[in-house]
């Protein structure tokens, strides 16, 4: 290929490191430049970047461009880079003087449209002038201000690096034409744009020695992987993928020198050609001339770092029943070893095809090509499936680093438009697992959950978490599992776990020997690895104490501590959690708190925001509508049906848009409303006796409303939480309390049950009977008297109040805890006064 | 148009080039081209639209491809196991004042000139790896009688040098080349044989037609596997894991991979697939697809009876084959029963997680000594009713050691095959008696979730090492169990109760043929209920969930499917009442036994 595209040899080898980059610029090789730059000749000192891109391979004819025919035609051809190279053997005595802004008459670019004057103006003015529009307000003609890349400039030459990272973007605001142009014909629009940088920093540093190039980024459009199609050869594109192959390092050889074994004359370097070394067959020396013995030098010669990576298309690319597709990447000298396999990556270059040859002798070529995408820039992009709010921790300063806003504006205009919907909370729920039937208000709860509050961390460092947790409890085949799947389909990121097999250190973190390095390291758990996500937890009745017991930290704390083994740490696990469980006799028990009915200590429990009992009840509405769901999930054409419901991705974007853009605060009348609201919650908990004392919301609970209302202004895209916001937010915990916290035997809710697993109700009840029991133990005994067998003293119980029934393991207790004041002893079944 | 003069068996090359001179000559513009069709493609489809002029076309498989001859016109029945990407290639350029075209070929016929990026124009093409279909039963694959009619001209003296190069080595083209030519220089050999551009006159028979010793060399017996290269075709139509019959242009690019001095040159982008393929010299053939069909289970019986199913011929066939899988099942009417709307089941909508249709079964009491004598009648008499078969028994080593998801290879840039990736319609028996005490390795937990992930769901993930891609398959899954099997939760489980121990008798081929053709027929055939018959369905769901509160979603699912198999196997389109209460009444048949 060598031999077509070499008018322009941009050099590719200079580093990619963006200035984001945290690495250091250690690898700099000033010498291995220098030293180039003496062996070239070269009038405007850059440096020869003789090495086309593909020294390696052959022609790459193009689909409707051509560089070079069987004659060179009347425009003339423009040698798009000062330097000779020695590529391009036909034209090279004229590339010396092709840089010649008085050259007189417009010079094209051979078979293009490309006038070389013009781009170079084009591009001297968008450097020159360039502004970001914040601060181009002030007008455009503003000159004492230094435009953006001016200022990169200066900052590359005193870093003394090798590259300027150039928005597409940007070009593309300052002038659309060139950016055409330079998107269509990469090649020859990217000679010049390094020839007018290097211009440009030659005239700020004269001393400047590097070759500094143009790393373009950020393109306006991206292509899928799987478009890839002939017309685009040779242009520039950027494509998304992930990296699953690299290969090891190549060093290439760009120059070579050799010397003569007899008389050991050195020859002059020679370049590559082709892909090729011309090996002199007779020593150059006039003298000597011996013949064949030439040999290389190889420590003389200059080589260049070459890497071949296989890019291949991310999952959510392919289409169903196909496999991904992949392309390899050409990276040179500082691109190399930028990515690891397994990273996501975006990467702007230029698609080439390089064909074939039947032998390395033959000129023949076969009719297949070999395609590949020579690297300009590479980006690593996240790993998340969607992107979660970081804005508070992405390093500020370098503004949007790694995280690039992925929504294009059409998209973000469409998701605007869906939240003005006035149905659009009913619209959600409905899309939300469309096919579980019913359950509204816990889709609402779930969706609240998917949405998440805002996290607030004070000055103090006291810190609130924004996460949400849900705990569904129900029978079984009341589709949790179910839903617990869908959520975590749609949540940014998350871990699917199941109770059972879950240990404590699987959830939140492990320290292994490193197999290789014997090094102790951590290893993140699912609850750490679901940090801004949604850990789904299946089965989390069957989880071990000890697993569930480190769940206390994540939920309310959300970081995960951990001290072993030499290491001590403490990691952010910010993630909500939806945790699912059977009640533990099968079914549950209704005439049981849920405490009893799961057996979950009730400190874990109260953490969870919203509790949901799935019970299935025997309703002949919910089922008849059950039995119609199955039969039109079996009889119905699913294509037609439920046109209304988002489809799964703009559900996605939808919550990650407002994640991450939306942060709504509390007006003064939601909180006001928050305030008598939940005034009145603990109101009624007096309403029966003066003596009960029912807790039915405790400060827990205000976090919950706080954090819901928020979730609800957020599904509007609101900034503000409004009134209805904080009443919905009431309805939904409310539903979600009085199916967990209703108290059996009063019927109110009481917030006892959660977080001491008694409710008041019993608690009374248990102080009576301990009141009882000392009393008939004073009437009947004396102290150091005959001791009692437990059996009378219920017998006893019983007879004094007919109406109560007691349970030998109620007087059980009892009598314990009298024992513990001191007042009775006890030896197996018989008590004693003491 | 080409005249008949052209043979499109033996040389469809010609008539390709023909047709892209005529449609040349006739002011097509070839820059502008960009790799449609200019009506060869007509011309095949035209040709090969009559079926016996089809079935002249030789098969290829492993048994003929030592007779098929390149260049020249073949079918391929397989499926799609991977897709490699798509490959650009020179599609058309000018010779001198003419243009040429290398579509449907791996080599220009003419020399391309180096470097004229004026006149060459780029197409592209995709590139399909394709298998004979896994666990293809011996009665669906073809006969291939046809191929050897049409080799037996060339065959007689060729076999017996093919023997003695089958012997020597792989290598064996240099030894046939040798054979003929008598001269030692390969290099100059394949030279020669492409045709030199002076004795090409338009259309002309290339000389590998004429002589029967150009068959594709390095091509051996065991290499069944093939390349597609599709032209003209969009993505969607073909899908991994389905089954097609391809026709093409046969040909092998020995030359692309002897190429080992160029290695070095090219050996950067040598991850490109196909230089992995030969383990040594074994070549894949390369078929250069003109025309592909999708093929259906009735596809694959040998003598296509092409009827209505009537309602009486279907209910005739359907009580003896009911009464065949009775015998098979020791008498057992009920077990017969649910195999049989087991055989019918197909995945007919996905809805999210779900896979509505699938009705997978699981014979339980299937102690050591019912399955020995069952176990294995079932699974023959499954494998000659149903075209592809496969039987996993499952223990603990194999769950330890099988490979059963399809694993990306990215050394190779391929995709591994796995014991699951399955056609579409594939029957599997899992044969759980053997399975005893064990303790299964990070790989058994693997493969254990798989296989329930694949009940559950009729998905399958495929590894890419760096994440896992869903892949929806739609298999009927029948697990032999002693007990309820935990590993493997099948849509419906039946006890099965032995009464007698026939020996399978012989059946005559026309019913089995008859049979298949059943199963295949009423399989595809649409469904649906009418609104009466809905009303009347919700009522009983309504009342049986009140009357049972354990019932489940799972338990109406699997009703309403039975209910559809029961309708489709008498080869109803909709549901009626008697049928629902026959599926009810099975189902309560069942119930009785798990009691």
């Amino acid at each position: 290929m060598a031999s077509n595209s070499s008018p322009m040899d941009f050099d590719p080898s200079s580093p990619d490191i963006p200035p984001s980059s945290p690495i250091p610029n250690t690898v700099s090789t000033p010498g291995r430049r220098r030293r180039r730059q003496s062996t070239t000749p070269s009038a405007y000192g850059t440096p020869q970047g003789n090495r086309s891109r593909l020294a390696s391979s052959d022609a790459t004819p193009t689909p409707s461009r051509h560089r070079r025919g069987g004659g060179i035609p009347s425009g003339r051809r423009v040698p798009a880079t000062p330097t000779s190279t020695s590529d391009d053997v036909p034209m090279s005595s004229e590339g010396g003087d092709g840089y010649d802004m008085d050259d007189a008459g417009p010079t094209y670019v051979w078979g293009t449209n490309i006038s070389v004057e013009d781009v170079n103006d084009a591009i001297q003015r968008f450097l020159k002038h360039f502004r970001e529009k914040s601060t181009s307000q002030g007008g455009i003609d503003d000159l004492d201000t230094e435009g953006k890349y001016e200022k990169l400039i200066k900052q590359v030459i005193e870093l003394e690096g090798e590259s300027i990272d150039v928005d597409a973007r940007d070009v593309f605001d300052h002038d659309p034409d060139l950016y055409t142009k330079m998107v269509r014909y990469p090649l020859e629009v990217l000679a010049i744009f390094d020839m007018v940088l290097m211009n440009m920093v030659t005239r700020m540093k004269p001393m400047f020695e590097k070759h500094v190039q143009a790393r373009i980024f950020n393109l306006k459009t991206s292509t899928s992987m799987r478009n890839l199609n002939p017309s685009d050869v040779e242009r520039m594109i950027s494509m998304k993928g992930m990296i699953i192959r690299s290969s090891s390092i190549i060093p290439e050889i760009r120059e070579a020198i050799f010397r003569c074994l007899v008389c050991g004359y050195c020859s002059d370097p020679v370049l590559v050609e082709r892909g090729r070394i011309a090996e002199p067959t007779v020593c150059l020396r006039e003298e000597c001339q011996s013949r064949n013995s030439m040999t290389l030098v190889h420590n003389r010669c200059k080589f260049t770092d070459k890497q071949i990576v296989r890019l291949q298309e991310t999952p959510d690319e392919i289409p169903e029943g196909g496999t991904p597709h992949t392309v390899s990447l050409l990276m040179h000298d500082k691109l190399v070893d930028t990515g690891k396999p397994g990273d996501r990556v975006e990467v702007t270059g230029i698609y080439r095809a390089m064909s074939v040859r039947v032998g390395p002798t033959q000129r023949t070529v076969k009719s297949l090509f070999k395609t590949y995408i020579d690297c300009l820039h590479i980006k690593k992009t996240s790993k998340s499936r969607m992107l979660v709010e970081d804005a508070m921790e992405a390093d500020n300063g370098q503004g949007r680093s790694a995280e690039e806003v992925i929504f294009s504006e059409e998209k973000v205009a469409q998701l605007k438009e869906l939240s003005k919907q006035p149905d659009i909370y009913e619209r959600l729920t409905k899309s939300l697992a469309p096919n579980i039937w019913e359950l509204d208000d816990v889709k609402k709860g779930l969706l609240c959950q998917l949405f998440g509050g805002n996290a607030l961390k004070l000055a103090t460092g006291a810190s609130f978490r924004g996460d949400i947790n849900v705990l569904l409890v129900g029978d079984p085949g009341t589709s949790k599992s179910q839903l617990l799947q869908y959520i975590h389909k749609l949540s940014p990121r998350g871990i699917y776990t199941s109770g059972r097999g879950s240990s404590a250190v699987g959830l939140t973190a492990y320290v292994a020997k490193d197999p290789e390095t014997g090094e102790t390291v951590l290893e993140s758990g699912a609850l750490v690895l679901s940090d801004r996500g949604i850990c789904c937890i299946d089965e989390f009745d069957k989880m071990s104490d000890n697993a569930r017991s480190m769940l206390h930290e994540v939920m309310e704390q959300q970081t995960v501590s951990i001290a072993k083994a030499g290491i001590i740490a403490s990691l952010n696990a910010r993630t909500s959690v939806l945790a699912c469980a059977n009640p533990s006799g099968s079914r549950y028990n209704p005439r049981l708190s849920v405490i009893d009915n799961i057996h979950l200590p009730p400190t874990l429990l109260s953490r969870f925001d919203l509790i949901y009992l799935l019970l299935d009840k025997a309703d002949e509405q919910t089922d008849r509508r059950l039995a119609k769901h199955i039969v039109s999930l079996h009889f119905k054409d699913h294509e037609t049906m439920e046109q209304d419901v988002l489809d799964i991705s703009t559900l996605t974007d939808y919550v990650s848009y407002a994640r991450k853009h939306i942060h709504p605060q509390l007006s003064d009348e939601a909180a006001d409303e928050l305030i008598t609201g939940y005034v009145k919650i603990r109101g009624r908990g007096k309403f029966t006796g003066s003596s009960k004392k029912v807790i039915t919301a405790t400060p827990r609970q205000i976090e919950s409303l706080l954090r819901l209302s928020e979730a609800l202004a957020r599904i509007r895209f609101s900034e503000w939480v409004e009134k209805h916001d904080v009443l919905e937010a009431f309805r939904l915990l409310e539903v979600a309390m009085q199916q967990s916290a209703m108290d059996i035997k009063t019927g109110t809710i009481d917030m006892d049950l959660i977080t001491t697993g008694v409710s008041a109700s019993e608690r009374i009840r248990r102080e009576n009977l301990i009141q009882d029991t000392r009393n008939i133990i004073m009437e009947k005994m004396q102290i150091g008297g005959r001791s009692m067998r437990l059996l009378e003293i219920l017998e006893e119980l019983k007879n004094q109040s007919p109406g109560n029934e007691i349970h030998l393991n109620d007087l059980r207790n009892a009598v314990s805890t009298l024992a513990s004041e001191g007042f009775l002893s006890t030896a197996g079944d018989s008590v004693k006064r003491t | 148009m080409v005249g008949p003069q052209y043979d499109l068996l033996a040389n469809p090359l010609g008539v390709i080039r023909s047709t892209f001179d005529t449609a040349i000559s006739t002011g097509s513009d070839p820059t502008s081209l960009n790799g449609r069709d200019w009506g060869a493609i007509d011309h095949f489809r035209h040709f090969l639209s009559d079926q016996s002029q089809l079935s002249q076309v030789p098969l290829l498989t492993a048994a003929t491809i030592k007779y098929v001859k390149p260049n020249t016109l073949v079918r391929f029945r397989g499926m799609i196991q991977d897709m490699l990407g798509n490959e650009f290639y020179v599609g058309t350029f000018k010779d001198g004042s003419v243009w040429r075209t290398n579509k449907f070929t791996d080599f220009a016929q003419y020399p391309i000139p180096v470097g004229s990026s004026v006149h060459t124009r780029i197409w592209e093409r995709r590139l399909l790896y394709c298998v004979p279909i896994p666990g293809l039963s011996p009665w669906a694959e073809s006969t291939p009688e046809t191929v050897a009619d049409v080799s037996m001209d060339c065959t007689s003296d060729q076999r017996e040098k093919r023997r003695r190069g089958d012997d020597e080595s792989s290598d064996m083209h240099v030894e046939n080349d040798e054979v003929v030519e008598g001269s030692p220089n390969t290099k100059r050999m394949r030279e020669g044989e492409r045709p030199s551009p002076a004795s090409q006159s338009q259309g002309a028979v290339p000389e590998t037609a004429g002589s029967c010793t150009n068959l594709i060399p390095g091509l051996n017996g065991n290499s069944s596997n093939c390349i597609v290269k599709i032209y003209d075709t969009p993505e969607s139509e073909l899908r991994l894991n389905d089954i097609f019959e391809f026709v093409g242009i046969l040909t092998s690019d020995l030359e692309l991979q002897d190429d080992s001095e160029d290695r070095d040159l090219l050996n950067e982008f040598s991850e490109d697939p196909l230089h992995h393929f030969p383990p040594n010299k074994v070549q894949v053939p390369r078929l250069h697809c003109l025309i592909h069909r999708k093929l259906s289970i009735l596809d694959f019986l040998q003598n296509k009876p092409i009827i209505e199913p009537k309602p009486d011929m279907v209910k005739s066939i359907r009580e003896s084959l009911l009464k065949h899988l009775s015998t098979v099942l020791g008498n057992d009417d009920v077990a017969a029963h649910f195999m049989l709307l087991h055989l019918l089941s197909k995945v007919q909508a996905r809805v999210d997680a779900i896979a509505v249709g699938k009705f997978s079964v699981n014979f339980t009491c299937f102690s050591k000594e019912i399955a020995s004598i069952f176990g294995k009648q079932l699974n023959h008499s499954v494998k000659n009713l149903v075209p592809f078969t496969h039987c996993i028994p499952l223990t603990v080593e194999y769950l330890n050691t099988a490979s059963l998801a399809p694993k990306k290879n990215y050394d190779k840039n391929r995709l591994e095959t796995g014991v699951l990736q399955l056609a579409e319609g594939s029957h599997l028996i899992v044969d759980e008696t053997q399975l005893e005490a064990g303790t299964l390795n990070s790989v058994g937990v693997e493969n254990a979730s798989l296989l329930k992930n694949l009940m559950e769901m009729q998905r399958v993930d495929y590894d890419f090492r760096f994440y896992k891609m869903e892949m929806a398959t739609d298999v009927q899954l029948l697990v032999l169990s002693e007990g309820k099997s935990n590993i493997l939760p099948a849509d419906v489980i039946v006890p099965i109760r032995p009464s007698a121990t026939n020996c399978s008798e012989a059946v005559p081929a026309e019913t089995l043929e008859a049979w298949r053709w059943y199963l295949g027929t009423v399989r595809q055939l649409p469904h649906c209920m009418e609104s009466g018959m809905e009303k009347m369905v919700e009522g009983d769901l309504v009342e049986a969930i009140q009357a049972d509160r354990s019932l489940s979603i799972q338990d109406f699912s699997r009703w309403l499917t039975m209910g559809r198999l029961m309708s489709l196997s008498y080869g109803e389109t909709s549901m009626s009442l008697e049928h629902w209460q026959m599926a009810k009444e099975l189902e309560r048949l069942r119930r009785e036994r798990l009691k």
